[in-house]
């Protein structure tokens, strides 16, 4: 029985390439996925490892509070006195004790240009040049910096910015734009860089008063004598400590910055994941397709061995074993290919411009197992019903003369199953977006399966009239080749519907993500329309990391033709129990230029201990005006701060709470503004503005300067990149789909090999039989598409809807995008009718009249 | 029947709808050469019911597929009125056949999706032109399917099917039909009224048919019979009857 299987699988070796193809796809993208999480891992791991090396014991503030969600998740914790460095130098078996800083430093080129595009990739840098073991940088061309001046530089911002030995440039840092002379050039390890970031090392006392605060260190590192263990030294620092400062190991330093890194990467892994389950799940309607279609067309050859006297177990059990070797195939076969998708996936989001850098490619065994266990278990479950089928096979049709398989409707249990699952799917999707549950991720990826499985299930019974219906122009069109395309279509729904199902999962996502792109960006401009009333906004370009010094927006306050400018801070503190962004703008202009739409109280009232509360964080937390509330912020600790106002209106700020710039002063220690919000003086016109505004944007390369159309399409292009690569990442779906639609129609055509002899006995010219495949497959995808669409859009309006208080507030279909995807999908339908026509197009006619 | 001009045959009484000249097909190579076809040369008239009978691997389906165009000849010419055959690329074969042949099979000759009309006018659809109406009602009456023309081939009989199948090769007015055992799959009464069907469509309506077949009852409804052995063309028979066919066939035995 079993050689049986492996004969016929041997038989057919373009099907079974072209079937196992589709796993083989979808196990790629996968097993890439994990090669290169695990190989981004790996490298911040090395680069962690290497950082502290020579790092025994750190010491450092307590930590204040863990940031917040999708901000900055590390632990966010003050800056400890440089003055304590003496008495740690004074505990027995301290050998080295020095102050570390790390903060934004943006560098420039020779040519003026800044190094490095800090909002997408790796983040530019500043902090100290160490003369001490402790310092992972190792000098190769230069000196170390002696004067304020003096600088070193990594050496591959060195060579982006074409800078030597000697040459001076600025620095853009907290303190303002800074005039500098390259020292030296360093080699991190035997990296140019570490993981690609940008450095530029300052002297100590520098570093702490361009960088930070003077008289302050992010932390301090010690060294300790020879034969004393990390352990130990902590323990004895520790005994040291003013209160309110920690010690740690360097061991535990390091492995700390490794998880953080970890957990932010372990998003992007979740993300890509999500795309290779939906690849694979595409995939696994084609095997289901396919089975079901070879095991129908061998319903004779089943039925012979049953009336042999081969058991229903055993054809089953033949079946199942055929899954098993394609699958296994296109698992090991998609392994192999997973190494190459991890550098197509990193190349891919480099051209979306997110620069991962990695080390040496990480093939991990749990990579073999968690790949070649999807791939297998994928190719099986698809392939249970359809062996049940064959197993059900009774001995006799061993003399039927010819079988096609079902082609009906769908049983009245399938179209209740289909209809149950449907509503499931909708239901949960509601519970998880409406409801008050607490796993509402996965309540609603349950419940977009559900309606993905629903859909597919009644599939049969809505492919008939849709066929029908899509198909009506056909015959007017294309004649002859019109009407036999679309009566092809209707032959078998159940194929017709199977083919289709697994293009409208990737239509579906597609229209959904398409619908909430469009609706984020109505919602961005509607709101940016409402609240901002300023002529004209710059953008820092250095995203969550550092930003512009606040002297940039003083500087434009100075400027005739801007009435007022003011900075946007944010920075994450404790309010009451939760950790929130807060963001601070002027307290008088500030709120000219941008309009929170003030429910209660006035920003006159904000001052430097007020805090201003969005109406919906309000409600949740019981504030109104007059109320006070604790504020833990980690550079001055907690404050008790008035409720002074509560707004009704967040975006574009998009935090819950508000200070004024003179109170984020007050509590936090670094001031960066991420933007500048500018209204043109009276009289002036945008022009006068917008052109006064660059020239001091100039001297602050990397910002970026709109006026209020040019902001509105410039947060569009950050959703279209977003939208650019999630299309990029479902375009598998999409490829798996039309291979499964193009093996659909070849099984067909094989089926069909007589009807298209008689066809072109008749007079049917090659191109007419091209044209009639071409345009059964353009009705089989548009059907796909229809169908994808239509969940796409339900997908859309839940998550816009769900996602009001997420500031989408606008739900936006577009029309033009949608129709760009129906055609799109057609022109996919043709394409995957390529193969097969020109297959059946060489028929021999004789031969295909004769073909029994 | 626009647009095929090049193809005209002109329809006279005594015309030639189709023949070959020193018609060589050849199988194989060495050892395993067949001479399917042995230098025939033949010619079918204008307006002539003519079976081509033989014992098996006489060549007789060979000789039909090779003048229809379905197969090529080794050498020697097929001719369709004036056209040799083996001038004409795929395309224009395929357009000739379209435009000035008609075909009956021994089965599976309708296209299961489309109705019974359809499958009539098919030929006609694929040349993008409607036909001629008044014909086609005609053909359907003679064929005796006028009330079957919304049915698929699945709910027809066997002998509706080949009666669709004929008022099918009928519809485009062809210049010869080609019938390869029409009614080989058939009950004998079934295979008579078919029969029939295509006789009238010689006598009332001059079409020209070719029809092989190794069913001497066939045959005999046929104007001229041609018989072939090995390839090549070894006797003929006017006006025949059943038995003298039967006779005739007897002697192959030998």
């Amino acid at each position: 029985m079993f050689k049986l299987t492996f004969k016929s699988l041997l038989a057919r070796k373009r099907r079974l390439i072209t079937t196992a193809l589709a796993v083989t796809l979808g196990v790629a993208f996968m097993a890439g996925t994990l090669v290169l999480t695990d190989t981004i891992g790996q490298t911040f791991d090395d680069l962690f490892g290497n950082a502290y090396a020579n790092t025994d014991v750190q010491v450092r503030q307590v930590a204040s509070f863990e940031g917040p969600d999708g901000f900055d998740t590390a632990d966010q914790r003050g800056r400890v006195d440089a003055s304590i460095i003496p008495s740690l130098l004074a505990i027995d078996g301290v050998a080295t004790a020095e102050g570390d800083i790390f903060g934004y430093a943006r560098l420039l080129a020779k040519d003026g240009d800044p190094i490095g595009r800090p909002d997408m990739g790796a983040p530019t840098i500043g902090s100290v040049w160490s003369e001490t073991e402790l310092n992972p940088f190792r000098i190769v061309a230069g000196q170390a910096p002696r004067a304020d001046d003096e600088v070193v530089i990594d050496r591959k911002s060195a060579n982006d910015g074409k800078l030597a030995v000697g040459d001076t440039t600025r620095v853009l840092v907290q303190a303002g734009p800074q005039e500098i002379r390259i020292a030296g050039i360093a080699k991190y390890g035997t990296a140019d860089s570490p993981g690609g970031a940008s450095f530029v090392l300052f002297r100590s006392s520098v570093a702490q008063r361009l960088l930070a605060e003077p008289g302050k260190f992010d932390s301090i590192s010690l060294i300790a004598e020879p034969g004393i263990s990390q352990g130990e030294l902590a323990a004895r620092v520790r005994a040291a400590l003013p209160e309110g400062t920690e010690a740690v190991t360097g061991a535990v330093v390091t492995e700390e910055n490794q998880d953080a890194m970890r957990e932010a990467f372990s998003f992007f892994n979740t993300f890509m994941l999500v795309f290779a389950i939906v690849a694979l799940l595409v995939g696994a309607f084609m095997i289901f397709n396919t089975f079901s279609i070879t095991v129908a067309q061998r319903t004779r050859e089943n039925g012979l061995l049953r009336a042999l006297g081969a058991s229903r177990r055993q054809v089953l059990l033949a079946v199942l074993l055929e899954a098993l070797v394609v699958g296994a195939l296109a698992s090991l076969l998609g392994l192999a290919g997973g190494v190459v998708v991890a550098g197509g996936l990193q190349s891919m989001l480099a051209g979306f411009g997110l620069d991962i850098p990695t080390g040496g490619v990480v093939f991990k065994p749990s990579t073999v197992y968690t790949s070649v266990i999807a791939g297998m278990g994928v190719t099986l479950v698809a392939a249970v019903s359809p062996a049940r089928k064959a197993a059900k096979i009774p001995p006799i049709a061993a003399m039927h003369a010819e079988v096609t398989g079902s082609t009906g409707y769908g049983s009245k249990e399938r179209v209740m199953v289909g209809l149950l699952l449907l509503v499931a799917g909708v239901s949960s999707m509601l519970i998880a977006l409406f409801g008050d549950v607490s796993n509402t991720l996965a309540l609603l990826g349950i419940g977009v399966l559900a309606v993905f499985f629903g859909v597919s299930a009644l599939g049969r019974t809505v492919s008939l009239p849709l066929s029908r219906f899509l198909g009506a122009p056909l015959p007017r069109l294309r004649g002859a080749s019109g009407i036999l395309a679309r009566e092809n279509a209707m032959r078998n729904p159940k194929r017709t519907a199977a083919s289709a199902s697994a293009l409208m999962i990737g239509v579906g996502l597609v229209g959904f993500i398409t619908i909430l792109a469009s609706s984020t960006k109505a919602s961005i401009n509607a709101a940016i329309d409402r609240s901002v009333t300023g002529d004209i906004v710059v953008t820092s370009g250095s995203g969550f990391f550092g930003g512009m010094d606040p002297g940039f927006a003083q500087r434009l306050n100075d400027v005739p033709e801007v009435g007022s400018a003011t900075g946007v801070r944010m920075g994450p503190a404790r309010v009451g129990d939760n950790v929130e962004r807060i963001a601070a703008i002027d307290g008088v202009t500030g709120f000219e230029i941008i309009d929170v739409k003030p429910l209660q109280g006035a920003p006159q009232d904000l001052g430097r201990d007020g805090i201003a509360v969005y109406k919906d964080a309000a409600d949740d937390e019981g504030l109104s005006v007059g109320d006070e509330v604790r504020v833990l912020f980690k550079d001055t600790g907690e404050h008790v701060l008035r409720v002074a106002m509560i707004f009704g209106e967040d975006q574009p700020l998009t935090t819950p709470y508000l200070l004024t710039t003179e109170g984020y002063e007050t509590y936090f220690a670094d001031a960066y503004d991420a933007q500048v919000f500018v209204k043109k003086a009276p009289g002036t016109s945008t022009a006068a503005a917008l052109a006064a505004v660059e020239r001091v944007a100039d001297e602050y390369p990397g910002t970026k300067v709109f006026d209020q159309a040019g902001f509105k399409a410039e947060q569009g292009k950050q959703v279209d990149t977003i939208l650019g690569l999630v299309y990029a990442l479902l375009a598998l779906a999409v490829v798996i789909a039309l291979l499964g639609i193009g093996n659909t129609l070849a099984l067909s055509i094989f089926e069909r090999t007589r009807e298209l002899g008689l066809l072109r006995a008749v007079g049917m010219t090659r191109a007419q039989l091209r044209r009639t495949i071409r345009w059964e497959s353009v009705l089989i995808a548009l059907q796909g598409t229809v169908l994808g669409l239509v969940i796409g859009v339900f997908f859309g309006w839940a998550l816009v809807a769900g996602l009001e208080d997420q500031g989408i507030e606008r739900f936006d279909i577009p029309v033009g995008a949608m129709v760009m995807v129906a055609v799109l999908a057609a022109m996919a339908g043709v394409a995957a009718a390529i193969g097969p026509s020109r297959r059946a197009a060489k028929l021999n006619v004789l031969q295909a009249i004769a073909n029994q | 029947m626009a647009g095929s001009s090049t193809h005209a045959i002109p329809r006279t009484e005594a015309g030639t709808a189709a023949g070959t000249i020193d018609a060589v097909k050849v199988y194989g190579k060495g050892q395993t050469e067949v001479r399917a076809l042995d230098d025939v040369t033949v010619s079918f008239p204008v307006g002539q019911f003519t079976a081509i009978m033989g014992p098996s691997g006489s060549g007789k389906s060979t000789l039909l597929n090779c003048m229809a165009g379905l197969d090529t000849l080794t050498s020697g010419q097929a001719l369709i009125a004036e056209t040799d055959l083996s001038t004409l690329n795929d395309n224009q074969l395929t357009v000739l056949r379209r435009d000035k042949m008609g075909f009956i099979f021994q089965a599976y000759n309708l296209v299961p999706t489309l109705n019974a009309i359809e499958n009539i006018t098919l030929p006609l659809m694929l040349a993008g032109h409607k036909g001629d109406q008044a014909w086609i009602d005609k053909v359907v009456q003679i064929m005796g399917i006028g009330d079957r023309l919304h049915h698929r081939p699945a709910e027809l009989s066997g002998g509706q099917q080949q009666r669709v199948a004929v008022a099918r090769a009928l519809a485009s007015q062809p210049a010869i039909i080609f019938a390869d055992e029409p009614t080989g799959n058939l009950d004998s009464r079934s295979g008579a009224e078919v029969l029939g069907f295509m006789r009238r469509a010689v006598d009332d309506m001059h079409q020209t048919i070719v029809v092989v077949t190794h069913d001497p009852t066939a045959a005999s409804y046929a104007d001229r019979i041609v018989f072939l052995a090995d390839g090549r063309i070894v006797d003929e028979m006017f006006e025949p009857t059943a038995e003298r066919v039967l006779e005739r066939m007897k002697r192959f035995g030998e």
